[in-house]
C-alpha cells in the first residue's frame, strides 16, 4: 500500500526547495511545494479508498531502526481509523493552508525556506500520526516540535521571534522528557514499543505501573498541547507567520498531544487516576486560557489563548472517557480556528501588519470576504447549532455532565467566555469605525478560496462528518441518552457570550473600560496573563542560569576544582623551595647532613640487627 | 685463598682493559710536555682509541671469564657489563669534549689522562671481587675525577665543586673503609664469597648488631658515590660546578661502577642480612626520588636541574636493590645502561648550547632552540621523554623493570610512591620542552653555532642508543638477565 | 599484511617519512600527510568489509613476540568494541589534516607529522590486545597531543599542554602499577589469555586485590573521559587547541577511557565493577547535569562544547555501568555518535575562527544572513548533539537512558534532565551566534562555505543522517561483543565476587538497587540474555582460522 509515500512526498518537496530553492523562481517553489501536499493528500484518499471498512489496522514494516539484544524497534507505519481522521485533517488543512500562505508570504524574505520548512512539518506530522510504535511516534512529535522552531523563528532577525522559538522547543522538551521517561517504563514491563503488541499486554500489567506511563504521557502531552503548566510557549508562537499559527499551533501540531491520548487510550483506560488528571488539567486548562483570551488585545493572542483553552476541551473529552468526542472536536476546532487564524491574516493583511484590535474597527465593508467568513469561524466556535462547533463541544459537555457536574459546569461557562473573546475581536475589528490609518484592502482570492472552503466545512463540517460514529469501533459510543437539558445551557450560555460582546463593543462601548476601572486589581492580573511568565522567569529561569555560572561554573569548577589541582602544584613547588633551601653552600653544614645521616643509618642498623 | 705469585696469561688477558686505560693515560701525560700546540686534537683521538680498544678487550676477556690475580678480580658478565658501560661513557665523554676545550681554551692531555684513569678505577670496582680491591678502584676513579671536577682552574664554580667533592668525598670513603675493616675483623676475610659463607653460617655468624653496623658504614661510603639521600647533599653543586662534560660523566660513569659495587656487595656478601638493610634501602630510595625530584621542580639552571634529576635515579636505582632479587638486579643494570645514554645525551646539548664561559645555563636559554636546531631539538626531546619515562624509550623500559622487580618481591607501596615520583618529574622535563618549543628564541640559540661532528656523534649515537633499547630492549636485558646472578 | 597492520604502519610511516620532506615545502607536505590519512582511511574500510559479524571474538589480529621475557607481545586484534573506534580515528584524521589545510601556518612539518603520529597511537590503542602493549599506545598518544596543544594552540596554551599532560600522566602510571600488578599474577600481557585464566580462576584476586586494580584503572580512564571531578583539564585544553586538536581530543581521545572502562574494567574486575557502579553512575549523573548547566553559561564557543563533551560522555559511562545489553550497545554507539557530531561541531566553530578570529559568543550575531549554509549544517550539527531523532546521537542516548532504565529507572530519571538542559545550551548558543541582526564586523569577515570545507562537512551531515536512521548497519556488531562482555562480567563474578565483595550485607550496594546489587543476584542473567559462558574461550579458538581465512 506505500504508506511511506504519504509522508515522502513532502519530504521530497522540503529537500528540493531546501536545497535549490534560492536558484528556483516562486512559480517552481510553489509548484514544488503546494504540489507534494496535494500530492500526499491525493495519497491518503487513495489508500484510504484502497483500505476499505479499515475495521482492522493496516500496519507496513519498513526496516528495523533500532536493534540491541532481544529488544528491537522497527520503523513501521500503520493506520487504522483513528490514524485515517488525523491523516484527512493534516493534509486536506494543510494544502489548503499552503495554497492560503502563497499570497500572505507573497512578498516575504526567504519565501523558499517558508514552504521547505512547511513542508518539513508535513513530513514529521505524518509520520507522527502514521507511526505504528511510540517511538517513531516520537520522532514525528520531535520532528514538528523542530519545525514549529523553526517557523516560529522565521524571522531570525528578530530577537523576540528566535526567543520564542527557543521558548518553544525547551519547553516542548520539558514535554519530551516526560515522554520519552515513559516509553522506557513501556519497555521496562512490556518489552516493545509497537501499539499493537502493547495494548494487547495492558490488562495484565499491575495499575501503579500504567498509571506512572499514564501521568508521564500527559507530561508529554501537556507539552505539546500547551495545557497547563506548559501551555506558556503557544502564545509567544504567534511570532511566526499566520499561515504557521493556522497550521501549526491551531490545526495539527498542537492536537498531537489529544492524538497521543487517544492513541494510548488502552493504558488509560486502566490508569483512572491518570483519566482524571487529564480532565482536570483539560478543564482547568480550558477555563483559566479562556479569562486571558477575555483582555488580549492582539489578535493573533485571542485566537492563540482560545486554543489553549480549546484544546483543554479537548483534554477534557478525553479525559472523561470520550476519546472519540475529542477528535470530534479536535477535527472541528480543526477547521473553524484554521479559519479564524486564516482570517486574522487576511486582516493583518489587509491593514499592512497590525494586529491590535484596538486600532481596527469598521472592516466589514472593505474586506466583506473576510468578515464574512471569520463570522462563520465564530458561530462556530461559539458552538451555535448547527454549526460545526456545537456537535463537538456539546458531545464533550454531555460526557463530562455524565462524569461529574461540576466539569460540565465549568465547561458551560468557559463555552460563554468563548463565545464572548471571539466576537469581541469580531465587534472590534469590523464593526464601529475604523481606527487605524491603513489603507484597508481585501486579499488576493488565493487566499480567499481557502477562507471560503473553510467557512463552509465550519458551517457545516459538524454534521457532515460525524467522527464519533466513525470512530466507534476504536472508542465505543456512550449509550444514546441524548437529554436536551444540558445541551440548551451550553447553547445559551454561547449565545449569551456573543449577546454580551455586542453590547459591550458594539451598543455601549465605553461600558469595558467602566468595568475595567471597578475591578482595576483583577484587570491587571488578568490582562497581564497572572504573571506566569515573569513567575517562571524569577523561579526557574534565572536561579538555574545565575546558578550555574556563579556556583557550579565559578565556584565549583574554577575555585574548588582547579584550587585544589593547582594547589597540589603550588604546594610541590614550596616544597621544592624548601628542599632547596637545605642547600646552604658551605661545606661544614653539608659535613653536619652527611655525618647525621650515617648515624641515623648506624643507629636504624644496629636496632635491626639487635631486634634479631 | 690459596695464594699463587705467578699470574697466568689469561689473568693479564682479563686485567687487560685496565692495563690498556692506564698506560694511555701515561703515555698522555708524557706527550703533554712534548706535543705542540696544533696537535691538540691528538689528545682526543689517542684517548679515543685507547677506550675503543679497552672496549674491545673488556669484550675479548668475556671470551674466558674467570677470576684473576688470586681472586681479587672477578671477570663475569656482570664485570663486562659494566666494563663495556663505564668505557662507552668514558667515549660519549671525550666525544663533546674536543668542542669544550677549545672553547675554554683548555686543550691538555692531562684531562683525558685523569679520564682514563677515573675509568680505569671504575674498571677496577666492577670487577673487583674482594673489598680492599674495591676500595682502591674506588679511589682511583675518585681522586681523578675530584680533580677533573675543578679541572678549569680559573673557573671559581668549579674550584668550589673540587673542593666540596674532594673534602666530602674523602669523608665518606673513610666510612667505607671502617666497614671494610669491621667486615674483616668479624668475618676474617674481604673476599665476597667467603663473608658471605660466613654470615649465613648459622652459629659461628657473627653478632648481627655489629655486622649491622659495618653494613651501615659501607651503606653510606656507596650511598655518597651514588648521591642518594640522606648523602645526596653535595650532588646538585658539584655537577652545577664542574665543567659540562665532566657532570655528565660524573652523573653517569662513577654513578654507574658504585652501583655496581653496590649490587655485588650487599647482593652476595650482605645477601644474607638482607632483612636488615632492606629498610635502609626503602627508606633511602623514597627519599631520593623525593627530594630529588620535588627540589628540581624549582631549578631554573639547567645543570643542577639535571643534578637533580640524577638524584631522583639514584632513587628509583635504589627501588630494584631493594627488590633484592636477580630481576632487580637485572633491572638495575638495564637501568644504569638507559640512564648512562640519556643523561650523556642531555648535558651534551647543554654543553653546546652554554657557550664560552658556560654563560648560557638557564632553562630560559632553550628557547626557541626547536625553530632555530629543529634536528639538536629533537635529540634533545627524545632524551627527555626516555628521562621522564614515556614509552619507546629506554628510559621508560628501565622504569617499568625496575617498578615489575619492586612488585615482584611486593614493595607495592614504594612501587606506587615511585610512580608518583616519576609523575612529579615530569613536570620539570615537560618545562624544558615548553621552553625548547613553545618560547620565542633566545640570546643563546639565536646566535647558536652548527653542532660539531663529535658533538653530532655525541648526541646522536645516545639518542639512537635510547631508542634501541625502548624498541628492542631484549638483547641488553637478556644480558643484564643472564648476567645478574651474582651469588655463585 | 592484514589491513589492520597497515592501518598502524600507513601512519607512522607517514609520520617517518615526513620528517625527511624539506621543510620547506610545506604544499607537498599537506599533500603527503593527506594521502597517508586517506590510505589508512581506506585500508580501515577493508577491516569493516572483511569483518565476520557472526562471532564477537577478536579478529583482524597480528600477534608477535616483541620481547620474550617479560612476555610482551605486538598483539592487534578488533572486536565490535574496537572496530569502529579503530575507523573513527582514520575517518576523521584525513578531516583534521583538511582543515589545517591554510589555518596551520607555522611549523608545518611538525604539524601534519605530528597528526599522523597521533593517528598511530590513537588507532594502536583501540587495537591492542596486548595490556602492555595498550598502555606503550596509551601513552604514545599522548606526546603529540601535548605538542598540538602546546605548540599551535591559543594564547594559555603551554598552561593547558601542561595540565592535559599531567592530569593523564599522573593518572596513567596508576594503571601502568596495577598493569605490572596483573602481570605478575598471569605471567602475560596478552588479554585474552588474561581473562581465560580469570575465567577458569587458574588467576584470581582477592576482594580488597580486585578493587584496588578496579581502581587504579578506573582513575586513569576516568580522567581521559573525563569523568566529574576530574574532567577540568578538558575545557582548558579544549579551548588552547587548535581546531585540529580539539577534533581529535574530543572524538577520539576521549573515547580511550569509556574504551577502556569497558574493554578492561569491566570483564577483569567484574565484582568491583559492580560493587563500584552505583558510585560511578552517580559521578556520570552528576557530570551529565553538571556539564550541561556549566556549558549553557560559557561566553566561549569551544568551552561550551567541551562542557557539553563532560555531559554527553557522562551517558556513555552510565551506559556501561547499567551492566544492560542495551545500556552498553546504546554507550558504545554514543562514542561514535559523541565523535561524529561534537567533531563536528569543533570543526564548524573552527570555521567560524577562521573568519572572525574570535572564540567568543559575543564578537558574533546573525551569521545565518552571510552564511546561510554555514548555518545549516551548524544547525543539523546542533541538532544531532541534542538528540533529534532521525540523526545520530538519538539513538545512542535513547539506548544508554533504556539500558539504565533498566538497571535502576532513578538513574533514568536525573539523566534524561540532561537531554532537556543539552537543548538548553545548544539553542541558545545558537541564538546568539547566528540569528539577529548582522553587526559589521561580522559581515566583513563572515563568509559562506568554501569547496575544501564543504568536503569537509558533507561526510560528516551525511554519517550524522546515516547513523541515526539505519543503526543496522553498525550496531549488530558492537552488539555481539558488548553481549560477550557481560558474559564474561557474569562467568567472573560467579568465580570468586560473591564470596568476597559482594556481601548481600553492603548497604550501599543494597539500596542502590539495580546493577550494583544484583552482582550477585541470578535474576540478573535473564535480565542480561546472557549466553553459554565458555564463549570467551571458544571465541580465541575460532578467531584464527578467521584471520586466516582471508
Amino acid at each position: 500500500m506505500q504508506l511511506w509515500l504519504i509522508p515522502v512526498f513532502p519530504l521530497a518537496g522540503f529537500l528540493l526547495n531546501g536545497i535549490f530553492g534560492r536558484r528556483f523562481s516562486k512559480a517552481i517553489i510553489n509548484s514544488i511545494a503546494i504540489g507534494s501536499v496535494l500530492l500526499s493528500f491525493a495519497w491518503v484518499l487513495k489508500t484510504l479508498l484502497a483500505l476499505g471498512e479499515l475495521n482492522a489496522p493496516h500496519a507496513e514494516h519498513y526496516f528495523t531502526w533500532i536493534q540491541s539484544g532481544t529488544f528491537s524497534v522497527g520503523f513501521d507505519f500503520a493506520v487504522d481509523r483513528l490514524t485515517a481522521v488525523m491523516l484527512l485533517v493534516v493534509t486536506g488543512i494543510g494544502s489548503l493552508i499552503h495554497i492560503y500562505a502563497i499570497g500572505y508570504m507573497a512578498h516575504e524574505e526567504g519565501y523558499y525556506r517558508f514552504f521547505a520548512y512547511m513542508n518539513l512539518f508535513m513530513f514529521f506530522m505524518l509520520t507522527l500520526v502514521l507511526g505504528a510504535n511510540y517511538l517513531v511516534l516520537f520522532v514525528g512529535w520531535e520532528g514538528v516540535g523542530l519545525c514549529s522552531y523553526l517557523l516560529i523563528g522565521f524571522y531570525f532577525t528578530k530577537k523576540f521571534a528566535t526567543d520564542a522559538g527557543n521558548k518553544a522547543f525547551i519547553v516542548n522538551r520539558i514535554g519530551d522528557f516526560g515522554f520519552s521517561l515513559a516509553m522506557f517504563l513501556i519497555v521496562v514491563n512490556f518489552g516493545s514499543l509497537d501499539f499493537s503488541t502493547v495494548f494487547q499486554a495492558v490488562p495484565g500489567k499491575s495499575e501503579a505501573a500504567l498509571t506512572a506511563i499514564a501521568f508521564l504521557l500527559l507530561l508529554g502531552a501537556c507539552g505539546k498541547s500547551a495545557q497547563l503548566p506548559l501551555y506558556v510557549w503557544l502564545p509567544d508562537a504567534m511570532a511566526g507567520p499566520t499561515p504557521v499559527s493556522a497550521l501549526i499551533h491551531a490545526a495539527t501540531m498542537v492536537t498531537a498531544g489529544v492524538y497521543m491520548v487517544a492513541r494510548s487510550s488502552a493504558i488509560y483506560t486502566h490508569a483512572p487516576a491518570a483519566m482524571e488528571a487529564v480532565a482536570i488539567i483539560g478543564l482547568l486548562t480550558a477555563f483559566f486560557a479562556a479569562t486571558i483570551g477575555v483582555l488580549q488585545n492582539d489578535i493573533k493572542k485571542v485566537f492563540a489563548y482560545s486554543t489553549v483553552s480549546q484544546l483543554g476541551y479537548m483534554f477534557l473529552g478525553a479525559g472523561v472517557g470520550a476519546f472519540s468526542a475529542g477528535i470530534y472536536h479536535l477535527v472541528t476546532h480543526a477547521f473553524f480556528k484554521a479559519l479564524l487564524f486564516l482570517g486574522a491574516g487576511s486582516l493583518i493583511h489587509a491593514l499592512g501588519g497590525e494586529q491590535d484590535v484596538r486600532n481596527m474597527g469598521g472592516l466589514r465593508s472593505k474586506i466583506p470576504w473576510t468578515f464574512a467568513t471569520m463570522v462563520c469561524a465564530g458561530v462556530a466556535i461559539a458552538g451555535v447549532p448547527p454549526f460545526a462547533g456545537f456537535y463537538s463541544k456539546d458531545a464533550i459537555l454531555l460526557a463530562a455532565d455524565r462524569h461529574a457536574p461540576w466539569m460540565y459546569w465549568v465547561g458551560v461557562i468557559t463555552a460563554g467566555m468563548t463565545a464572548f473573546y471571539v466576537f469581541r475581536a469580531i465587534f472590534l475589528a469590523f464593526f464601529g469605525r475604523y481606527r487605524g490609518e491603513a489603507h484597508p484592502h481585501e486579499s488576493p482570492w488565493v487566499m480567499l478560496g481557502p477562507l471560503v472552503v473553510l467557512a463552509a466545512l465550519s458551517l457545516a463540517g459538524g454534521k457532515l462528518f460525524n467522527v464519533p460514529e466513525f470512530l466507534a469501533p476504536l472508542f465505543p459510543l456512550a449509550e444514546e441518552g441524548h437529554d436536551i437539558g444540558p445541551m440548551l445551557v451550553s447553547v445559551a450560555f454561547g449565545l449569551g457570550g456573543i449577546a454580551l460582546a455586542y453590547l459591550f463593543y458594539v451598543a455601549r462601548p465605553g461600558l469595558p473600560d467602566a468595568l475595567a476601572a471597578s475591578f482595576s486589581g483583577l484587570y491587571k492580573l488578568v490582562y497581564n496573563k497572572y504573571f506566569v511568565d515573569e513567575i517562571y522567569a524569577a523561579v526557574v529561569v534565572d536561579p538555574v542560569v545565575s546558578g550555574s555560572r556563579e556556583v557550579l561554573w565559578k565556584g565549583m569548577d574554577v575555585a574548588v576544582i582547579d584550587g585544589a589541582v593547582n594547589g597540589v602544584g603550588n604546594r610541590s613547588q614550596r616544597l621544592g623551595g624548601l628542599l632547596k633551601r637545605l642547600q646552604s653552600g658551605s661545606i661544614r653544614s653539608y659535613a653536619v647532613w652527611v655525618l647525621l645521616g650515617s648515624v641515623l643509618l648506624l643507629l636504624a642498623m644496629g636496632v635491626a640487627g639487635g631486634l634479631r | 685463598m690459596p695464594v699463587n705469585f705467578a699470574p697466568a696469561g689469561v689473568e693479564y688477558l682479563r686485567f687487560l682493559p685496565e692495563i690498556i686505560l692506564i698506560a694511555a693515560g701515561t703515555l698522555l701525560m708524557v706527550l703533554d710536555v712534548i706535543l705542540r700546540e696544533r696537535f691538540r686534537n691528538a689528545y682526543g683521538h689517542i684517548s679515543i682509541a685507547a677506550l675503543l680498544a679497552a672496549m674491545a678487550a673488556s669484550v675479548m676477556a668475556y671470551s674466558s671469564p674467570g677470576p684473576a690475580f688470586s681472586d681479587m678480580l672477578l671477570v663475569d658478565g656482570f664485570a663486562t657489563f659494566f666494563r663495556v658501560l663505564v668505557i662507552g661513557v668514558g667515549i660519549l665523554t671525550v666525544l663533546p669534549s674536543y668542542r669544550f676545550l677549545r672553547r675554554e681554551g683548555a686543550e691538555t692531555g692531562e684531562y683525558h689522562a685523569l679520564l682514563l684513569f677515573s675509568i680505569a678505577g671504575q674498571c677496577v670496582m666492577v670487577s673487583a671481587n674482594e673489598l680492599i680491591m674495591i676500595f682502591i678502584g674506588l679511589e682511583i676513579s675518585s681522586i681523578s675525577s675530584y680533580v677533573l671536577a675543578g679541572y678549569l682552574r680559573d673557573d671559581k664554580r668549579a674550584n668550589e665543586a673540587a673542593l666540596k667533592y674532594f673534602l666530602l668525598g674523602s669523608f665518606a670513603t673513610a666510612f667505607f673503609l671502617y666497614g671494610v675493616a669491621i667486615v674483616y675483623g668479624l668475618t676474617g676475610s674481604t673476599y665476597l664469597n667467603a663473608i658471605r659463607t660466613v654470615l649465613s653460617g648459622g652459629p659461628t655468624a657473627p653478632g648481627p648488631v655489629f655486622i649491622g653496623v659495618a653494613a651501615a658504614l659501607m651503606f653510606v661510603g656507596l650511598g655518597f658515590k651514588v648521591s642518594a639521600a640522606p648523602f645526596q647533599i653535595w650532588a646538585p653543586d658539584v655537577y652545577q660546578g664542574a665543567p659540562t662534560p665532566v657532570s655528565a660523566f660524573l652523573t653517569t660513569g662513577p654513578k654507574a661502577a658504585a652501583f655496581a659495587v653496590f649490587l655485588r656487595i650487599f647482593m652476595t656478601a650482605f645477601q644474607p642480612i638482607g632483612g636488615d638493610w632492606a629498610p635502609l634501602v626503602w627508606g633511602s630510595a623514597l627519599l631520593s626520588m623525593t627530594i630529588g625530584n620535588f627540589a628540581a621542580l624549582t631549578q631554573s639552571n639547567i645543570k643542577r636541574l639535571l643534578g637533580y634529576s640524577s638524584i631522583a635515579h639514584a632513587g628509583y636505582l635504589l627501588v630494584a636493590l631493594a627488590a633484592r632479587s636477580q630481576v632487580g638486579a637485572a633491572a638495575a643494570m638495564f637501568y644504569l645502561a638507559a640512564y648512562a645514554l640519556m643523561n650523556i645525551g642531555a648535558f651534551a646539548v647543554v654543553s653546546h648550547l652554554s657557550g664560552k664561559g658556560e654563560r648560557f645555563l638557564s632553562v630560559d636559554d632553550f628557547a626557541g632552540l626547536g625553530v632555530k636546531q629543529p634536528g639538536t631539538a629533537a635529540l634533545l626531546t627524545i632524551f627527555l621523554l626516555s628521562l621522564i619515562g614515556v614509552p619507546l624509550t629506554g628510559g621508560f623500559f628501565g622504569k617499568f623493570y625496575i617498578f615489575k622487580a619492586a612488585l615482584d618481591s611486593h614493595l607495592v607501596w614504594l612501587t606506587v610512591l615511585g610512580l608518583l615520583n616519576s609523575a612529579v618529574a615530569a613536570y620539570y622535563y615537560l618545562r624544558i620542552l615548553v621552553v625548547m618549543y613553545m618560547h620565542e628564541p633566545s640570546e643563546a640559540t639565536a646566535e647558536l653555532e652548527p653542532l660539531s661532528a663529535g658533538l653530532r656523534a655525541a648526541l646522536v649515537i645516545p639518542a639512537l642508543g635510547t631508542l634501541f633499547l625502548g624498541i628492542f630492549p631484549a638483547w641488553v636485558l637478556d644480558f643484564a638477565g643472564k648476567s645478574s646472578a651474582l651469588v655463585k | 599484511m592484514n589491513p589492520l597492520d597497515l592501518v598502524l604502519a600507513v601512519p607512522l610511516v607517514g609520520f617517518l617519512g615526513l620528517l625527511f620532506v624539506p621543510r620547506a615545502a610545506e604544499g607537498a607536505i599537506r599533500t603527503v600527510a593527506l594521502i597517508f590519512s586517506l590510505v589508512a582511511f581506506l585500508a580501515s574500510l577493508g577491516l569493516a568489509l572483511g569483518y565476520h559479524t557472526d562471532f564477537a571474538g577478536e579478529q583482524w589480529f597480528t600477534d608477535v613476540t616483541w620481547i620474550a621475557s617479560p612476555n610482551i607481545h605486538y598483539h592487534v586484534g578488533l572486536d565490535g568494541l574496537s572496530l569502529w573506534l579503530v575507523i573513527l580515528t582514520t575517518f576523521l584524521t584525513p578531516v583534521c589534516i583538511l582543515i589545517s589545510w591554510n589555518s596551520i601556518q607555522s611549523r608545518v612539518k611538525e604539524f601534519f607529522a605530528l597528526m599522523l603520529l597521533l593517528e598511530f597511537g590513537l588507532a594502536g590503542v583501540f587495537a591492542a590486545q596486548d595490556l602492555f602493549l595498550f598502555y606503550v599506545f596509551w601513552e604514545v598518544s599522548l606526546v603529540p597531543m601535548y605538542f598540538l596543544i602546546g605548540i599551535w594552540g591559543h594564547d594559555r596554551r603551554i598552561y593547558a599542554a601542561l595540565k592535559f599532560f599531567l592530569y593523564t600522566f599522573a593518572a596513567s602510571v596508576l594503571m601502568l602499577t596495577a598493569i605490572i600488578y596483573v602481570y605478575n599474577r598471569a605471567g602475560t600481557f596478552n588479554y585474552s589469555d588474561i581473562l581465560a585464566m580469570l575465567a577458569s580462576g587458574k588467576v584470581s584476586f582477592t576482594g580488597t586485590e580486585q578493587l584496588a586494580l578496579f581502581l587504579a584503572f578506573f582513575v586513569a580512564f576516568a580522567v581521559k573521559v573525563p569523568l566529574f571531578p576530574l574532567h577540568t583539564w578538558l575545557p582548558d585544553a579544549h579551548v588552547e587547541a587548535p581546531t585540529a586538536g580539539s577534533v581529535m581530543l574530543a572524538s577520539v581521545m576521549l573515547k580511550m577511557g569509556t574504551y577502556g572502562l569497558a574493554r578492561f574494567c569491566l570483564p577483569m574486575f567484574p565484582g568491583a565493577a559492580r560493587l563500584c557502579a552505583p558510585w560511578i553512575v552517580v559521578l556520570a549523573i552528576i557530570g551529565i547535569i553538571y556539564g550541561a548547566l556549566v556549558a549553557m553559561v560559557q561566553p566561549n564557543m569551544k568551552k561550551l562544547v567541551a562542557y557539553s563533551s563532560v555531559s554527553h560522555l557522562g551517558f556513555v559511562v552510565l551506559g556501561i555501568f547499567s551492566f544492560t545489553q542495551l545500556g552498553m550497545d546504546g554507550a558504545v554507539y554514543q562514542m561514535l555518535n559523541h565523535g561524529i557530531s561534537t567533531g563536528a561541531l569543533f570543526v564548524l566553530v573552527g570555521f567560524l575562527y577562521d573568519r572572525r578570529h574570535s572564540l567568543a559568543i559575543a564578537d558574533f550575531g546573525g551569521v545565518a544572513t552571510p552564511a546561510p549554509w554555514l548555518s545549516t549544517v551548524f544547525m543539523i550539527t546542533m541538532l544531532a548533539s541534542i538528540g533529534l531523532p532521525t540523526l545520530n546521537n538519538f539513538i545512542g542516548e535513547y539506548l544508554v537512558l533504556q539500558g539504565s532504565a533498566q538497571a535502576n529507572f532513578h538513574w533514568t530519571i536525573f539523566a534524561a534532565i540532561g537531554v532537556i538542559l543539552s537543548a538548553c545550551y545548544m539553542l541558545w548558543l545558537y541564538q546568539r551566534v547566528f540569528f539577529g541582526e548582522t553587526p559589521d564586523e561580522v559581515r566583513d569577515h563572515v563568509f559562506d562555505l568554501k569547496p575544501r570545507e564543504w568536503a569537509v562537512a558533507v561526510p560528516l551531515v551525511a554519517m550524522m543522517v546515516w547513523m541515526g536512521m539505519y543503526s543496522q548497519s553498525f550496531l549488530p556488531v558492537v552488539s555481539k561483543t558488548t553481549a560477550h562482555i557481560l558474559d564474561q562480567t557474569q562467568v567472573n563474578v560467579q568465580f570468586r565476587v560473591r564470596a568476597d565483595i559482594c556481601p548481600t550485607s553492603l548497604p550501599s550496594v543494597q539500596q542502590a538497587g539495580g546493577a550494583g546489587a544484583s552482582a550477585c543476584q541470578p535474576m540478573l542473567s535473564n535480565l542480561l540474555n546472557v549466553q553459554s559462558p565458555n564463549r570467551a574461550a571458544t571465541v580465541r579458538e575460532r578467531s584464527p582460522e578467521v584471520a586466516h581465512a582471508r
